[in-house]
């Protein structure tokens, strides 16, 4: 069913007893201030899991909970069946990449991925044989006896990533580990993280405010606002049928529109009206994504109101160019409408002021109830 | 009105200096400060140090290596000099020990409190040693509170004071706000994230600290060291005060010559010997600082 305006029915992410790590009522308070609101989570053995939120939501906070560099106020962490709450930081097993790299600039980079190990006590040989096996899961075995400040920001996370990695940690912990990376080298990492993550069946958390990433990289994405968990799911899930307006509006681009639904699967917004799936009533707010609209000329052939297609009409008020996309502003009754068209040798380009109609499918479009 | 026609200004004669020239122009004061004030002075001292001394504080124009020589053959200034530089370095491993703590306490503090905790750092500056100096006197007096107390725990009562120890106590206190601001200083490379690194790393707290801390905060160790260890040398009325004439150190020994004895060639030689212990120092501190990078 598309209609979702109630919160609860959101899926568990698995089953308890499967689940490698779990926080139970995580709770962070600094003084009368919640950081983090007594989250729930589990997460499976192997999953990429990421914590999804904009600055201030408490997933950086989760996330130093779980690497013990916070303690919680209330609430336990529990990994693989063990109670780690109150294990420091150093007995806890977790490799964890900064947003920074944090490598030690007084090490070379074969040093750095060796610092684990040597604090493992491992005998050299085998300290050896594990660091150049990081240093090549990486691609960087060239740069073994570099100082980290000789190297690139990609190849510092890659360093990052290995001396994290070595120690073959029970979760591997990730706090915005590409923010600092230009476009084209986030993309390229992103697959590269993913891919080492798959292939050493790796429980991971990853912390991030870019959608893009999550969605991409993970298998479930943790939605988190004013430290609370907003819902989580499959990347799908959380963007094809979010939860709540401020994941629709938070993961991906959205449109909203305020009316009132009239309890027979209509909704009365100003003097125009539009069909939504199921049957809601009072005040609702709807949202439909940009690229799920189409913009017609008004009169044109395709301007044909048919079955389960809405049908809004507005003048347009800029066209924007975006490379890949073409973006649409529509006033419709005083309320922007953005519709996004696939951009096609700077065709499409329209003239602005023209009286222009969106059209959506009803399907496509998500409704959320505004209380009474 | 008639529109009056800009008066034509001749162009200013523009000095070409360039980067160096202006560099040079700004250096120039000081650089003629220094000379006068610093440079001539160890000159007239160098030439002073191969002059003959004459019995009842005369002085003949000379050039004479018999205070050199005489220097290093009378084991009273063998020994004064050995006792001098190693005082100073237990003067500055002591300072080192306290500051420290102190020093990254203050570099993790943040806001209001770091600011007062500077200020409570930096304030001793404000009193003059001598003030501070009379302070430890009244301290570590026999009948010192210090004393006393551990008398009255029935340990024999120990000898602060008109020694060794006092001195290396006083000065301690008076140097430890030039280690712990120069400590400060040096700090810069030490990043929270990266102590934080090694813990996920699996390094307990006291292994954190002698492989990522202590290595990372070595440049300000230096820095403190070389400044504490030279001003240490120098320092001369903590030593007279609280060494009481009992405790023989070079900067003692020159007034003591120069002002007493009335022996300038020799004062001007000790100056001169102290002067070599600085270029050593710092050529030290220079080859710590390239060990480090």
């Amino acid at each position: 069913m598309m209609h979702q305006t109630i919160r609860s029915g959101s899926p568990t992410l698995s089953d308890d007893r499967d689940a490698h790590l779990r926080l139970d009522g995580l709770t962070k308070r600094y003084g009368d201030s919640v950081a983090v609101a007594a989250l729930d989570l589990a997460v499976p053995k192997g999953e990429l899991v990421a914590l999804l939120g904009p600055s201030g939501c408490g997933k950086t906070t989760t996330l130093r909970m779980v690497a013990g560099l916070i303690k919680p106020t209330d609430g336990r962490i529990v990994v693989a069946s063990q109670d780690i709450t109150q294990v420091p930081t150093y007995r806890r097993d977790m490799g964890l990449v900064f947003q920074s790299y944090a490598l030690f600039p007084h090490m070379t980079v074969a040093k750095n991925v060796a610092f684990g190990l040597e604090m493992r006590s491992l005998p050299k040989p085998e300290i050896e044989r594990r660091v150049k096996e990081a240093l090549a899961m990486v691609r960087l075995e060239a740069l073994a006896e570099r100082k980290p400040r000789e190297l690139s920001g990609g190849q510092q996370q890659r360093v990052a990533l290995a001396r994290a990695l070595v120690i073959r940690p029970s979760i591997l912990l990730l706090d915005e580990p590409l923010s600092n990376l230009d476009a084209k080298l986030r993309d390229e990492m992103r697959n590269e993280i993913r891919d080492i993550q798959q292939s050493l069946g790796i429980t991971a958390v990853f912390v991030t405010h870019d959608q893009v990433e999550a969605l991409s990289m993970c298998d479930k994405v943790v939605v988190m606002r004013g430290g609370k968990l907003e819902q989580m799911g499959t990347p799908v899930e959380v963007y094809e049928h979010p939860a709540t307006p401020f994941v629709a509006s938070f993961v991906g681009r959205t449109n909203r529109l305020e009316g009132i639904a009239q309890g027979d699967g209509r909704v009365a917004i100003g003097s125009m009206a539009v069909q939504v799936p199921g049957r809601p009533g009072g005040k609702v707010e709807i949202m439909i994504r940009p690229h799920r609209m189409k913009l017609v000329d008004v009169g044109s052939g395709e301007d044909a109101a048919s079955e389960g297609v809405n049908r809004l009409a507005g003048s347009l008020t800029r066209v924007t160019f975006v490379g890949d996309l073409l973006q649409y502003h529509v006033d419709v009754d005083g309320t922007e409408i953005v519709v996004e068209a696939a951009s096609d040798h700077g065709r499409g380009f329209r003239k602005v002021g023209a009286p222009v109609a969106v059209l959506w499918r009803v399907e496509d479009t998500m409704v959320f109830g505004r209380g009474a | 009105m008639t529109a009056i026609a800009a008066p034509s200004v001749p162009a200013m004669p523009r000095l070409a200096l360039g980067r160096t020239g202006t560099a040079t122009l700004l250096l120039l004061p000081i650089a003629i400060i220094n000379a006068i004030g610093f440079i001539l002075p160890v000159l007239n001292l160098a030439r002073m140090s191969f002059n003959e001394a004459l019995a009842g504080g005369g002085v003949r124009e000379a050039f004479t290596l018999a205070n050199w020589t005489g220097l290093f053959g009378d084991t009273f200034y063998v020994e004064l000099i050995v006792n001098s530089i190693t005082v100073s370095l237990g003067i500055t491993l002591a300072t080192l020990v306290v500051s420290y703590p102190i020093a990254l306490y203050l570099h993790r503090s943040s806001g209001r409190w770091r600011t007062f905790l500077t200020v409570l750092v930096i304030s001793p500056l404000l009193t003059s040693a001598v003030v501070r100096t009379y302070g430890w006197i009244a301290l570590l007096a026999d009948q010192g509170p210090i004393v006393s107390t551990i008398a009255a725990m029935g340990f024999s009562p120990p000898r602060l004071m008109f020694n060794t120890t006092g001195v290396i106590i006083g000065l301690t206190e008076i140097l430890m706000p030039y280690m712990i601001l120069s400590l400060l200083a040096g700090f810069g490379r030490l990043d929270p994230r990266v102590e934080e690194a090694a813990m996920t790393l699996g390094a307990p707290p006291a292994r954190t600290f002698w492989r990522v801390i202590l290595p990372l905060t070595l440049p300000g160790i230096a820095l403190g060291c070389l400044l504490c260890f030279v001003l240490a040398v120098s320092s001369f009325i903590t030593p007279k005060l609280l060494g009481g004439g009992r405790v023989f150190l070079l900067a003692t020994e020159i007034y003591d010559q120069a002002i007493v004895t009335l022996n300038w060639p020799l004062a001007a030689t000790l100056s001169m010997l102290v002067l070599i212990i600085f270029g050593a120092a710092l050529a030290a501190y220079a080859r710590v600082l390239r060990a480090i990078d």
